[in-house]
């Protein structure tokens, strides 16, 4: 909608509210608009109603002489032309209110600091995705999954009986009968074929006791700060399924290959600054370290996080997706280091803290194992993270409840297509990683 | 003359002695009916019409497959009342028993109460083993449950961070991942006691759907005025989570015994309840639809909402109605649940359930936990079925009991064993 648009619409409603008016014309242009807010009174009712609209007038502005008292109409309590207007000095309340409070400046706040903190949030989009995320957690990426944790699940001990079949039940009920409708909804059945998943795997608890050594928890907060280089980063947010058991994971690769990292060149992309799309905030509390559990908590090592990728609040591309993921599996594995090793940055830690991550949209999976080797991560060099990442495996083809049908031939029937055996494999295995 | 005499002599008095066998084995030919049977008209305006069409509707019911008779029973949509299993309304669980046909039994069914110790026992040792162990589980393993307990409501209560509830939905973001995980971790570590729950299936809010028709009433005005209606009844229940299983339970009583059971009258028309009558899709729903391997229900959990909670019924005055509450949402949930397995298995209103229908619940508040068992015995309501039907639906119930009294200082305060015993038994529950 155009501004003379709006100013006609202005002009021809004269009975309609000024308020509401002000709302509507103020969703249409959230940012603000070129043209000013300002009421202007349509005060002809009669004639045209659709001539052109005089331009606003610009208000006398008022001549301000120091040492000169303003003679005001206040004292009389009445508008009297040609005395000034009275200018009163701000009135608080002074009890607090809730529902009329505004929050003073940031740079009246008690946490201002000066210098700025890139904070990550669920909501951040990274720009160049898990670069940009390996940048920041000082990791070398290495595509694919470490091959000796594959073969935890090809044991035939660690798989579940009629393992294809329930799986494809499990992926048949999330995808087709979980509701009443004809089909549920992404967000439905991404989260329910992740939980289904979950039962099946925790299904191998009678075999493998120290499966029982784990808890799964919903929506803790987590906090975590670090600096790299001159910036001051933090990682804030909640996360959707934490996995956190009693003992520590293993960890991934040998005290050689970490050393071997030390070698590695962190990838940079100029010209974009690698602090792009993070929040910058001045208020922020420092050296904020939560693993968002507190005290003596029974289960205090992370193992697995599971990502959904939420459709409603932000959309994340793939990449950004995993770039996310990424992130919050650092912010976990940094915060349980600060919290067993100190805050001090460490060269290398004695034991490194391994998590993982499993990231899903409901069909596409997303694997991913952080290895946190060292905790001083200001300088660019010296031996750095590790992150296996395997993006984008597809579990199954399609899910669909009706045939895809072109030109009178069946393209994909209706049901489950294309199941994928060893995408559960790797799933499985992951999940049994530390306890078989 | 002599044609006119009678001849008695010429009877004979003793006929050949086969004879008479011979026309006692003989069978009266079987005549082939020369006509189509009479019955009423099909098609014609009138009451005899109206009935055979209803009797031909029945028979095609009765000779389709599952899917087509759901989809045929539930294909017109009329004007029906909808059935909240979380009610304000005083006394609903009278009303509820009316409506599913149900009789409620305090207490729990004989497997779940203990047996009664002896008085003359062989020695101390063996009494107090079998009263503090749970059928099937040991004494360790007990303990191994009580500790996880323990640990799941200390990481919801105490050690997770949470941001402070919204308004009036305190119980759902305080209570509600507890319980989640309560059920969860429990499912799982009972996995190697009960091989069921290996291959059950565990939804979180799934939806539980089930139409029926009881009784009838006279339509006061209109242009069918003074004809007969059956009432309707939609119920649409959301648990906070439940278990389904592949398996069915077996039953707790045997039919005939729910033909003793008295099922409260209630002379009154449902809207005066108050109850209200919606027009929308019938829906018939256990939590998974048809082709699910897992079509038997064992547990539901339900969560009671801020607006039920005991605190809220005291200020306002109706602390007595906190039991009722529970019972009408017990009752309402596992009809539905029950129901919609009978249906899923091809009985309905014409063609009763042989074998009894059994499923569980558990509904909670947080602290106060209620039991409730289920035995659907019949799902043939309506006024024509419902004449000559003895069959009762059964429900036992028990009295709120406490877990926990509450946690300080990352203890939990007063641990139930009892009522931790009963919940083990519930999801132990087996064939």
């Amino acid at each position: 909608m155009f501004p003379e648009t709006a100013q006609r619409l202005k002009a021809a409603a004269p009975l309609v509210s000024q308020t509401r008016l002000l709302k509507d014309l103020s969703r249409l242009y959230p940012h603000g608009g070129a043209f000013s807010l300002q009421s202007r009174r349509q005060i002809s009712v009669s004639g045209c109603l659709s001539a052109k609209i005089q331009p606003p007038r610009k208000p006398r502005e008022p001549v301000e002489i120091p040492g000169l008292e303003m003679v005001t109409y206040g004292e009389r309590m009445h508008f009297v032309p040609g005395l000034a207007k009275p200018r009163y000095p701000r009135w608080e309340r002074d009890y607090k209110d809730p529902r009329y409070y505004t929050a003073p400046p940031a740079q009246e706040m008690p946490l201002y600091k000066e210098k700025p903190c890139h904070v990550f949030n669920q909501r951040t989009s990274a720009l160049e995705g898990v670069r940009q995320a390996a940048w920041l957690t000082k990791a070398k990426v290495i595509p694919g999954l470490p091959p000796h944790l594959l073969s935890l699940a090809e044991n035939p001990e660690n798989q579940i009986p009629d393992q294809d079949e329930r799986v494809q039940n499990a992926i048949k009920h999330a995808r087709f009968w979980d509701t009443t409708q004809e089909r549920p909804r992404k967000e439905k059945y991404s989260n329910t074929l992740l939980l289904n998943l979950l039962h099946l795997c925790a299904t191998l608890q009678s075999r493998n006791p120290a499966i029982g050594r784990r808890i799964l928890a919903e929506d803790h907060s987590l906090a975590a700060t670090w600096t790299r280089g001159d910036d001051l980063f933090q990682i804030r947010g909640r996360n959707g399924l934490l996995h956190t058991s009693m003992d520590p994971l293993p960890e991934v690769s040998g005290k050689d290959e970490v050393s071997q990292t030390a070698d590695y060149v962190l990838e940079t992309f100029y010209p974009v600054s690698p602090t792009i799309d993070l929040q910058q905030v001045n208020v922020y509390k420092e050296d904020v370290n939560c693993s968002g559990f507190t005290g003596d908590y029974p289960y205090p090592h992370a193992h697995t996080l599971y990502f959904l990728e939420t459709t409603d609040s932000c959309k994340l591309r793939p990449e950004q997706f995993r770039a996310k993921m990424v992130m919050f599996t650092f912010g976990n594995a940094l915060a349980r280091a600060h919290k067993l090793y100190g805050t001090e940055p460490q060269q290398l830690l004695d034991r490194p803290v391994t998590v993982q991550a499993v990231g899903t949209n409901g069909r596409i999976f997303q694997f991913l194992v952080f290895q946190l080797n060292t905790t001083d991560l200001s300088g660019d060099d010296g031996i750095k993270n590790q992150l296996w990442l395997e993006d984008d495996v597809e579990l199954y083809d399609f899910a669909k409840v009706r045939p895809l049908i072109k030109k009178k031939q069946v393209k994909v029937p209706a049901g489950l297509t294309g199941y994928k055996p060893e995408v559960f494999t790797k799933f499985l295995s992951l999940y049994l990683h530390g306890a078989a | 003359m002599a044609a006119r005499t009678r001849l008695p002599l010429l009877f004979p008095k003793n006929l050949p002695p086969f004879r008479h066998k011979k026309l006692v084995h003989t069978e009266t030919a079987v005549k082939e009916p020369a006509y189509p049977p009479i019955v009423a008209s099909l098609t014609a305006k009138s009451k005899s019409a109206r009935l055979r069409q209803v009797e031909e509707q029945v028979k095609k019911i009765c000779a389709s497959p599952v899917q087509e008779k759901l989809s045929l029973i539930t294909r017109i949509q009329r004007k029906k009342f909808v059935v909240y299993p979380q009610t304000f309304s005083r006394n609903a669980d009278r009303w509820y028993q009316h409506f599913t046909k149900t009789a409620y039994i305090p207490g729990l069914p004989e497997k779940f109460t203990p047996a009664p110790v002896e008085p003359v026992a062989e020695g101390s040792s063996p009494s107090p083993a079998a009263l503090t162990a749970v059928p099937g589980i040991g004494d360790d393993a007990f303990a191994d449950l009580r500790s996880l307990v323990t640990r799941v409501i200390l990481q919801e209560q105490w050690h997770m961070k949470k941001r402070k509830p919204f308004l009036y939905r305190h119980q759902e973001q305080t209570f509600g991942p507890l319980l989640r995980s309560l059920v969860t971790e429990l499912t799982h570590n009972l996995g190697k006691y009960n091989p069921l729950l290996l291959l059950s299936s565990l939804d979180i809010s799934p939806q539980v759907n089930f139409y029926w028709r009881r009784g009838q009433r006279i339509i006061p005005k209109g242009h069918r005025r003074r004809h007969l209606e059956p009432t309707r009844f939609q119920i649409d229940d959301q648990p906070l989570c439940q278990i389904r299983i592949t398996q069915q339970l077996p039953q707790f009583t045997p039919l005939e015994a729910s033909y003793a059971a008295e099922v409260p009258e209630i002379t009154y028309a449902p809207n005066l309840m108050p109850l209200f009558r919606r027009q929308y899709d019938n829906n018939i729903f256990t939590g998974a639809k048809l082709p699910d391997p897992a079509c038997y229900g064992h547990t539901q959990f339900h969560l009671v909402p801020d607006r039920y909670h005991r605190d809220r019924m005291a200020r306002m005055q109706q602390s007595d109605q906190v039991e009722v509450f529970l019972r009408a949402n017990a009752l309402a949930s596992l009809f539905a649940w029950t129901g919609a397995q009978a249906m899923y298995q091809g009985f309905w209103n014409h063609e009763d359930v042989t074998r009894p229908f059994v499923s569980q619940a558990v509904i909670t508040d947080g602290h106060f936990f209620s039991f409730f068992c289920y035995q659907l015995n019949t799902v043939a309501l309506s006024v024509e079925t419902d004449a000559n039907n003895p069959r009762k639906n059964l429900l036992w119930g028990t009295e709120s009991l406490r877990l926990y009294d509450s946690v300080q200082d990352g203890e939990v305060v007063g641990l139930n064993d009892d009522v931790l015993k009963l919940l083990v038994q519930f999801l132990m529950n087996q064939p």
